[in-house]
């Protein structure tokens, strides 16, 4: 065995994990209120669809993931006063209105006949922009400082691929005729444009781009590396 | 999306049929006080029962569909009442006409959070009574659905709703269960036992939610509580189905004293459930025997 | 042979005795049966009870559940209907054509005899044409004789079965709950 008492660097050669991020504290804490926010909502309507759907299986499957997300909004909600926000409903809003609009749009399908508008918005538009909001995230905070918000997004990101998968599936074996491949395209077009002028999830920058070089949505980056 | 959900629109495939309670308390015709030898003496859902393996099959249907309601109303929580703190929320509830300053209609998000596990819960409580239902050779939709599981529990208060669907329904279930547990220890079926144990968790912990929540929510305001409490002793009568589910023998299903214990509810409380169920039976064998009554006179008149 | 129903009117369920009747002569002629049938409807009760007299006349006694369509209370499901007719006119004629002389009454059979009696009607309705959900039937047999596959081979045995007697069709039963005695 080897001699335990022998100096042995505190990174294994193994650990490349950096210390430069991307997100100071308040950043950090800004963008898990938007996420928090925005899975709030998302649990709250695939919570509320799981009564307007006939189809047993996706009636399931929206129960199953109402929890999911409701789970999401939680951790959040718990990491935010570890990011010095004393009070969590405070971050707690939609980055822009133009992502309230979003939900006001992805929300409105109600009628039994509708299942497909409502999973389009939920996985070919909403939850693919969480998958690139919290990739970006976990991509780009620091990999030592910011910890904890990584763990989670570890096993948040986990869900969201599985719920995305599952999504996606659902919607193909309910999409028959060219009619639906064009209910959904419009469906998913119509709100990527409400998306888009969001900006994202956490607005403008939510994966990088120009907000970011330009100092992001609050002026303030703490940018040591990595992206630019 | 609509705030509140009528129950006549409760989206299902055309395999379900539903019924209203009205539908079903309108059948003149009445298993109970006909039966002759052992059944006059028990209705009690047991294997000796001749009818067992049927009354089996109905009974898990019927769970079927009321964890299909339960899916439904837990979700609706989640999404009808807005979050405690949801500033975005309150000014969309305002566009719509909402009273934003009523805030009875705002409940915390820990509240809800646990709305959004028990509908994870039920999903997975359909899925396994799917799976029973095919073990035990039924077919989705093969009995009518009444929903008023659904219409009696999810009131537009949120305490309300708490009581009636957390306490009043998912104290139905633990009762339900606790028979089907039973049920399948007795004829030896591995399935049905084990799946029904899992589930009686599930509905302990829901129940218990709602015992918890009524009480911090109503913590400060006794008038609501009182209200709540009121609002659930009339849903367990209903939810006692003219005597389906009481301490009596003549019901199939008993009262889960136990496990309600172990849900929150207070020694007091299942007794007044006691109570409210033997009445529920005592008044539906009052109604079937006029309505036989009526009916008898009216076959009289018509064959003369 | 001819069939009757009473009554031809229904007060308490929507039931068609013309159904009914035009159902049973089908089967009676399928099964060639060889008296008249008499089919007495209780429609005060919603359970699904159905006994049968043998004699010059083969009267069956049917409570109104057992043609109750369950999707729809009080109305009739022809498919039920022919279904229940089935069962109690093939233990009719299982029993007037000898080789269950040594059957108990209907009454007296135990609820394990009577299930393995049903599995072996419900196996020849099949093969007659009849939709019969075999799981419904296999599942009263487990419960009966345990849920162990012992007693799904005897079940599968008494499906498939034509002819037997009574003996055979008591030692099918008889040794599936012993094994899981």
């Amino acid at each position: 065995m080897a001699d335990p008492y022998q100096p042995r660097p505190p990174f294994a050669p193994w650990d490349r994990r950096e210390l430069p991020g991307l997100f100071d504290v308040e950043e950090s804490a800004r963008r898990i209120g938007a996420y928090k926010w925005a899975e709030i909502k998302l649990f709250e309507a695939l919570g509320g669809w799981v009564a307007t759907v006939p189809e047993l299986d996706v009636k399931m499957r929206l129960g199953t993931h109402c929890y999911k997300h409701a789970w999401h909004a939680e951790l959040w909600h718990k990491r935010l006063p570890e990011l010095r926000e004393m009070n969590p409903d405070r971050l707690t809003k939609p980055a822009n209105d133009a992502m309230v609009r979003f939900v006001e749009a992805l929300t409105e399908p109600e009628v039994p006949e509708r299942t497909i508008e409502k999973l389009v918005g939920v996985y070919r538009v909403f939850i693919p922009h969480f998958v690139a909001a919290y990739t970006f995230h976990k991509n780009n905070t620091s990999e030592i400082t910011d910890a904890p918000t990584i763990r989670s997004l570890h096993f948040i990101l986990q869900d969201e691929m599985d719920d995305w998968r599952e999504g996606e599936m659902l919607l193909q074996s309910l999409i028959d005729t060219p009619e639906e491949v064009d209910r959904a395209a419009a469906h998913q077009a119509r709100l990527e444009k409400l998306m888009v002028a969001a900006g994202g999830i956490a607005g403008p920058g939510t994966i990088g781009g120009s907000a970011i070089q330009a100092g992001g949505p609050n002026g303030s980056r703490t940018h040591a590396g990595g992206v630019a | 999306m609509r705030k509140f959900f009528p129950v006549e629109e409760l989206a299902r495939d055309q395999r379900f049929h539903q019924i209203t309670m009205k539908d079903r308390m309108a059948d003149p015709r009445s298993a109970l006080g006909t039966a002759t030898g052992e059944r006059q003496r028990s209705n009690r859902l047991v294997p000796s029962r001749p009818d067992a393996s049927q009354a089996a099959r109905a009974l898990m249907h019927g769970i079927f569909v009321g964890e299909i309601q339960a899916l439904e109303g837990a979700g609706r929580t989640c999404h009808d009442f807005r979050t405690q703190g949801d500033a975005a929320r309150r000014a969309q509830d305002e566009a719509h006409g909402a009273d934003v300053d009523d805030v009875d209609d705002a409940v915390p998000f820990a509240l809800k959070l646990d709305m959004a596990r028990q509908a994870w819960d039920e999903a997975r409580h359909v899925e396994i009574s799917v799976k029973l239902s095919d073990w035990m050779g039924s077919e989705i939709g093969e009995f009518a659905e009444n929903t008023v599981l659904f219409q009696a529990a999810c009131s537009t208060d949120p305490i309300l709703r708490l009581a009636g669907v957390n306490r009043a329904l998912e104290g139905l279930a633990i009762d339900v269960f606790t028979t089907m547990k039973e049920f399948g220890g007795l004829a030896g079926d591995p399935f049905l036992e084990f799946c029904e144990d899992w589930m009686l968790a599930d509905e302990v912990t829901h129940v218990k939610m709602g015992s918890d929540w009524l009480r911090k929510v109503t913590e400060h305001d006794p008038d609501r509580r009182k209200k709540a409490l009121e609002f659930q002793s009339v849903v367990d009568k209903l939810f006692s189905y003219g005597g389906t589910r009481s301490d009596s023998q003549e019901s199939p299903i008993g009262l889960a004293r136990r496990f309600r214990e172990l849900a929150g509810f207070t020694d007091t409380e299942v007794e007044e459930i006691a109570e409210v169920s033997l009445a529920a039976l005592d008044e539906r064998k009052a109604a079937v025997a006029r309505m036989q009554a009526a009916a008898a006179v009216e076959h009289t008149l018509a064959t003369n | 042979m001819p069939v009757s129903v009473s009554p031809r009117t229904f007060q308490f369920v929507h039931f068609d005795a013309d159904l009914i009747e035009r159902v049973a002569t089908g089967l009676t002629g399928a099964l060639g049966f060889d008296r008249p049938v008499a089919i007495e409807v209780d429609e005060t009760t919603p359970l699904a009870r159905v006994t049968v007299d043998l004699g010059d006349t083969v009267t069956i006694h049917v409570e109104s559940g057992a043609f109750e369509d369950t999707r729809r209370p009080r109305h009739q499901s022809e498919q039920a209907t022919a279904v229940s007719l089935g069962r109690v006119l093939l233990r009719a004629r299982d029993r007037l054509v000898g080789g269950f002389g040594e059957a108990p009454a209907d009454d007296q059979l135990t609820l394990a005899q009577r299930s393995a009696w049903e599995a072996y009607c419900a196996g020849r309705l099949e093969r007659l044409g009849l939709a019969v959900n075999q799981q419904r039937f296999r599942y009263d047999f487990r419960n009966r004789h345990g849920f162990r596959d012992t007693a799904d081979l005897a079940f599968e045995r008494l499906w498939h079965s034509d002819g037997l007697t009574w003996g055979e069709l008591a030692e099918i039963s008889r040794s599936a709950s012993a094994d899981a005695a």
